[in-house]
């Protein structure tokens, strides 16, 4: 990288990171949850962690590329959006779904083969992406990969427009929406149930792949310093192939997730959760992947507040003002930029 | 530094150099005369086939008038983002800011009636204090940081102008504004397109001056160097932030001209016409004209609107006629972000300098993008300077 | 005498079928083959009727079936040799970018019809929002322009801001419109549910656009005045796809609706809100404006495509028209023989009739204006404004006779009430219940 990728305004940042890495916010996120819990009651709780841990599990594609590229990546919204088009092909044309599942077995059996086929599916489209639209430009003024990357947005989102239309299209529900439990007198859907803890799995594999394995290694490395990184072996081009492929399937799980839940996918979903992920991404602090992901847990409940109380109006308005607010007074998020510590 | 180099490096070749040559140092006659050739011969042109069968000259001039109002929002945009290397996502807010500046000072809603001229700059002026407003904390981040809060605040604004329904009709928008007027004359808003063409190119041609004033000033010279490398701005003296927020005022400024001018003409606005896709279009009209280049995004936004508002309609009558099995059920209308999102990638990596480059822009991406990259994996490689 | 004239239609309408064959968007009365034969030997040339509508994207599904209601008059009188001579153009101008409905192209779509001297009269727009950008247009134009669909109050009425949109001839009136207003449409909805439905407990969404909005505020307050408990009121913007915050919030929860309005569009999101209603187990009437009336199951964008067949069940909808007009078997028969080769919207939707009736009036505005001698473009213009807005005449369409008052409004408003059929032949559809007149 030149020189000219590092502020002198942002270069403080490192040191201020590693004094706030501490059990201090995760204090807080704990008592925010307890409190939110008493403020929206269990079923509105249930629903924010839900749609949180859509946000989330997009929300790590955006930190794990910008930790390691320094870049936002707007296609990954749109990646997401095509997941979800790809489940449903996956699950309409190749396993003949039409709405719930019969029994337990076909549900394991369609949601296996679902998410196996459109998380790499995806992956490679990332890798796709990042081969044919962003290496060429990787030394590139910063400017020309966002710009690329704001024209690889239009394209994913008008192809599956010209080949599904711009209406919603219904996705086949596998879980049955009406499958409910009852948890201390709580009436919770499964499918909510399903989404929770598949999203919180995928992200502490996620985790556990990148601090305990190899790759994970070689991924914090190149963030960190991808000079340094190359001299020490790193294959650095395989590395950051391989941050597209984890973070572009994990985007695939997501758009799985959203046809399972509403049962309806749009090629303007990209957009607006794109866009309210990467400020998941922020809130949490870019980078971080535990960060990004409490980041969008958060994002799930002002959107959920705000409805609940009447402001759905302000809602949209008011995840932007987090998002500039986050930049402009804490801008290496609530969790500090952990995946590579570079302001 | 590039910015120190002059732009008389090219070798010198033919008519084409010499007139380069002239409007290097006559700026200000350049501008004059291009814009104003051109506009004159544009009503001309459409009166030959083919472009007389598409529509009548009216339709036409109205169509420029408009296509105007994005070449504004591109010279504008171009400040912020070619000039001086700050992607702005949102830009359309400062347009909208303007536009409601003038709703609200020009209708029956208010009741208030102050005419169109000093609200040209009233507007202008609102739109750079809200630049400031959400510059002066913001544009110490980094760029693509600042993008993201760009892009956030391009939402806000429309949502805020549609939940504020007592100061903003909310989504009824504002209508009855009035249309300028010259003493007892007042501009029809129908029939005879000239006056609004004649003002809007009047507009074109001032803003278009005090760019190239502004590009060859010390503020000019400032914004290149903040563009090219901030750290060595900032060691060669340069405030970079006032430097980025002058850029980021003008650049709003000069929306809220156009926006001023949109509120005139529709003589309605509603928070729908200002949402992102408007930011995305000018954003694409700048990349494609040529980053820092001015005649080349007033030049590409022209070009880009009569696109899509010309031939992308007529490709679909053509093909609704013709009965071409698939290109006739598609709508081209409806994929003008296709062809955007196309364009904008292939420019970025064949032709980042944009179709009309800016002499410097070409050399400073060329120098880079030269170098030896990614293959290696050894980005180092590739330190131009 | 309607009855002969309805006849006639399906009559002729097989004809003008074999004409043009391909009776895409831009049908232009066919220059080959066997429409030569029924034009009058003495032609004078062509006039043209414009359309201006959403035709792509998410709104086809409004604008479309309401286009071919216009094309099925045009093809007709083209197919009976013209008026005076002329034969009518049909110039259909779509003003969805991206799928959605853009005022400023609607804007230059009006340019482009006032500056073209052939053009008539206009049919057109559909959404409120659309129109508030071209009256100023058509209105210093002085072209005529009549809409099918359009139902806010402040388009028309001078108390509610209309004389600013024709601030050029505050006394000219240009645009009339078939449709009755939301001063009518939300109230109505209002006591249907309240009375009919027996609904007393509601949850209301409006999609916070100008005609949402607007109709769920007269809906709103005409069901609070009838002693209903409004649950909960929010707003959910155009792009909204996540309606579970409101579904689930605590005031739902606290006091559970016994039904739903929504004062929106579908493009806006109705079947999404619809579809996620019945997820949460809400089985509740789903009620709202003409907004949600749009198409059957097998049409893209519908609301019951979109929602599916079995949540989109108990919903109930309004349409600003007459439902069950007296020729109506006869004028669903005529469209769908006439347009049974296209490949979607094959049949009538809610303001198919009404688009029909607005190129009626604007055509027997011309014959009226033809026959009276105008002869020059400028001249026809100006009558045809001149006759279809005179509160005087009466013209004889397919939904009856309607004539206008003064401000534009027909003086025949009517509501209907449509409810969502699962079982209806060809798959779920809107089928009409009942209608309620307005007029005086």
């Amino acid at each position: 990288m030149t020189s000219s990728t590092v502020t002198a305004e942002a270069r403080p940042n490192r040191f201020l990171v590693a004094r706030r890495s501490g059990v201090g916010p995760y204090l807080f996120i704990l008592a925010l949850t307890v409190v939110m819990y008493f403020v929206l009651g269990p079923k509105q709780f249930v629903n924010a962690l839900t749609i949180g841990a859509i946000y989330a599990l997009v929300a790590l594609g955006y930190t794990m590329v910008y930790g390691i590229i320094e870049l936002i990546n707007f296609a990954h919204g749109d990646v997401f959006m095509v997941g979800s088009f790809v489940s449903l092909f996956v699950l309409t044309n190749i396993l003949g779904a039409t709405g719930p599942a019969p029994d337990l077995a076909t549900i394991v059996y369609q949601l296996v083969v679902t998410f196996a086929l459109t998380m790499s599916v995806v992956g490679v489209l990332g890798v796709t992406i990042e081969r044919f639209a962003y290496r060429p430009l990787r030394n590139a003024p910063r400017l020309a990969p966002l710009i690329t990357a704001i024209g690889i947005s239009f394209i994913l989102q008008n192809v599956v427009q010209l080949i599904y239309g711009p209406s919603p299209i219904n996705t086949p529900q596998v879980i049955p929406p009406s499958a409910r439990v009852d948890i201390a007198g709580v009436s919770i859907g499964w499918i909510n149930i399903f989404i929770i803890v598949t999203a919180i799995s995928l992200m502490f594999g996620l985790q556990l792949f990148v601090s305990r394995t190899k790759v994970g290694r070689a991924m914090r490395s190149t963030a960190s310093d991808r000079e340094a990184a190359s001299l020490m072996g790193v294959d650095i081009n395989r590395t950051i192939a391989i941050t597209f492929l984890i973070g572009s399937a994990l985007a695939g799980a997501a758009g799985v997730v959203q046809g399972l839940y509403f049962g309806n996918i749009t090629s303007a979903l990209g957009f607006q959760s794109g866009l309210k992920a990467f400020t998941a991404a922020v809130l949490g602090g870019i980078g971080n992947i535990t960060g990004a992901a409490i980041g969008g847990f958060m994002i799930g409940f002002v959107e959920v507040t705000a409805a609940n109380f009447g402001f759905f109006v302000w809602a949209q308005a008011a995840v932007f003002m987090i998002l500039i607010v986050t930049l402009v007074f804490r801008p290496s998020g609530l969790f500090g930029q952990q995946l590579g510590e570079r302001a | 530094m590039s910015a120190a180099s002059s732009p008389a490096a090219t070798s010198p070749r033919g008519v084409r150099s010499r007139i380069g040559a002239f409007s290097d140092r006559h700026r200000s006659t350049s501008v004059f005369f291009g814009v104003g050739l051109a506009a004159m011969a544009l009503p001309l042109i459409v009166l030959l086939p083919p472009f007389n069968s598409f529509s009548g000259q009216g339709v036409w001039m109205d169509g420029f008038t408009i296509a105007g109002i994005f070449i504004l929002l591109a010279l504008g945009l171009n400040i912020v983002v070619g000039m001086s290397g700050l992607l702005d996502l949102g830009y359309a807010a400062f347009f909208a800011i303007g536009a409601y500046t003038y709703a609200l000072a020009a209708s029956p809603f208010t009741g208030i009636e102050i005419s169109f001229w000093p609200m040209l700059l009233i507007g202008a002026v609102m739109a750079a204090v809200f630049g400031i407003m959400l510059g002066a904390p913001t544009l110490r981040l980094r760029g693509d940081y600042l993008a993201i809060v760009t892009l956030g605040f391009g939402e806000i604004v429309p949502i805020t102008i549609l939940n504020l329904s007592r100061y903003t009709e909310g989504p009824n928008g504002i209508g009855g504004i009035t249309a300028p007027s010259i003493g007892d004359f007042r501009f029809p808003t129908t029939g005879n397109p000239w006056p609004y063409y004649l003002v809007m190119l009047g507009l074109i041609i001032v803003s278009m001056m005090l760019i190239y004033r502004l590009q060859d000033s010390r503020l000019g010279r400032s914004w290149m160097a903040v563009r090219e490398d901030e750290l060595a701005a900032a060691a060669n003296g340069i405030n970079t932030v006032t430097t980025k927020l002058l850029a980021f005022a003008l650049g709003a400024s000069t929306a809220g001209l156009a926006g001023v001018f949109l509120a005139a003409k529709l003589q309605t606005v509603t928070p729908n016409l200002f949402r992102f896709d408007v930011s995305f279009t000018v954003l694409a009209m700048v990349v494609l004209g040529g980053m820092g280049n001015i005649w080349g995004v007033a030049v590409g936004a022209f070009i880009i609107f009569m696109i899509q508002s010309v031939l992308l309609k007529q490709l679909n009558i053509f093909f609704d006629n013709v009965d071409v099995p698939i290109l006739s059920d598609i709508d081209f209308l409806q994929y003008q972000f296709l062809l955007y999102g196309i364009a904008l990638v292939g420019m970025m990596l064949l032709r980042p300098e944009g179709l009309f480059p800016s002499q410097r822009r070409k050399r400073e991406l060329h120098t880079e993008e030269d170098a030896d990259f990614g293959e290696h994996g050894d980005p180092m490689g590739a330190s131009p300077e | 005498m309607r009855l002969h004239k309805i006849s006639a239609l399906a009559g002729v309408s097989i004809l003008a079928f074999a004409a043009c064959s391909s009776s895409g968007a831009s049908t232009a009365p066919s220059a080959g083959g066997g429409g030569e034969s029924a034009a009058p030997p003495a032609s004078k040339g062509e006039l043209t009727l414009g359309v201006s509508l959403p035709l792509s994207g998410g709104a086809a599904a409004d604008g479309q079936p309401t286009l071919k209601g216009a094309q099925l008059e045009v093809d007709r009188i083209n197919a009976a040799g013209g008026i005076g001579g002329y034969t009518i153009k049909l110039l259909p101008l779509d003003h969805a970018v991206a799928g959605k409905y853009n005022e400023q192209q609607a804007a230059q779509d009006m340019q482009t019809f006032v500056a073209d001297d052939a053009v008539i009269g206009v049919v057109g727009p559909y959404n409120s929002a659309v129109a508030k950008v071209q009256i100023p247009i058509s209105n210093s134009a002085g072209l005529a322009q009549c809409s099918p669909a359009n139902t806010n109050t402040g388009l028309t009425k001078p108390e509610e801001g209309a004389l600013d949109l024709r601030k050029d001839f505050p006394d000219r009136i240009n645009y009339i419109r078939v449709a009755a207003t939301d001063s009518l449409q939300g109230p109505a909805m209002a006591i249907y549910d309240y009375d009919t439905l027996g609904l007393k407990n509601l949850l209301i969404v409006d999609d916070v656009t100008t005609f949402g909005k607007g109709v769920a505020d007269t809906f709103q307050t005409k069901f609070e005045e009838l002693g209903g408990t409004v649950v909960l009121r929010q707003g959910a913007p155009a792009d909204t796809t996540d309606f579970n915050g409101i579904i689930n919030s605590q005031a739902v929860e606290a006091s559970p609706p016994d039904g739903v309005y929504y004062g929106g569009v579908v493009t806006s999101g109705a079947g999404l809100f619809l579809k996620q209603l019945r997820q949460a187990g809400l089985d509740i009437p789903f009620t709202g404006p003409d907004g949600i009336v749009n198409g059957s199951v097998n049409d893209d964008g519908s609301l019951i495509k979109i929602a599916g067949a079995d949540a989109a069940a108990n919903s109930y909808g309004t349409i600003a028209a007459i439902g069950d007009f007296p020729a109506k078997a006869e004028f669903d028969a005529a469209f769908e023989e006439h347009f049974s080769a296209d490949s979607d919207f094959k049949t009538p939707g809610a303001y198919s009739g009404p688009a029909n009736a607005c190129a009626v009036v604007l055509l027997e505005a011309l014959k009226a204006a033809v026959d009276g001698g105008a002869a020059d473009m400028a001249g026809i213009r100006e009558a045809v404004r001149a006759y279809a807005s005179d509160p005087a005449n009466s013209f004889d369409t397919v939904l009856g006779p309607i004539s206008f008052d003064e401000n534009g409004d027909t003086t025949v408003p009517f509501i209907s009430f449509y409810e969502v059929d699962t079982a209806a032949t060809g798959g779920a559809d809107w089928v009409f219940k009942e209608q309620q007149s307005f007029g005086e």
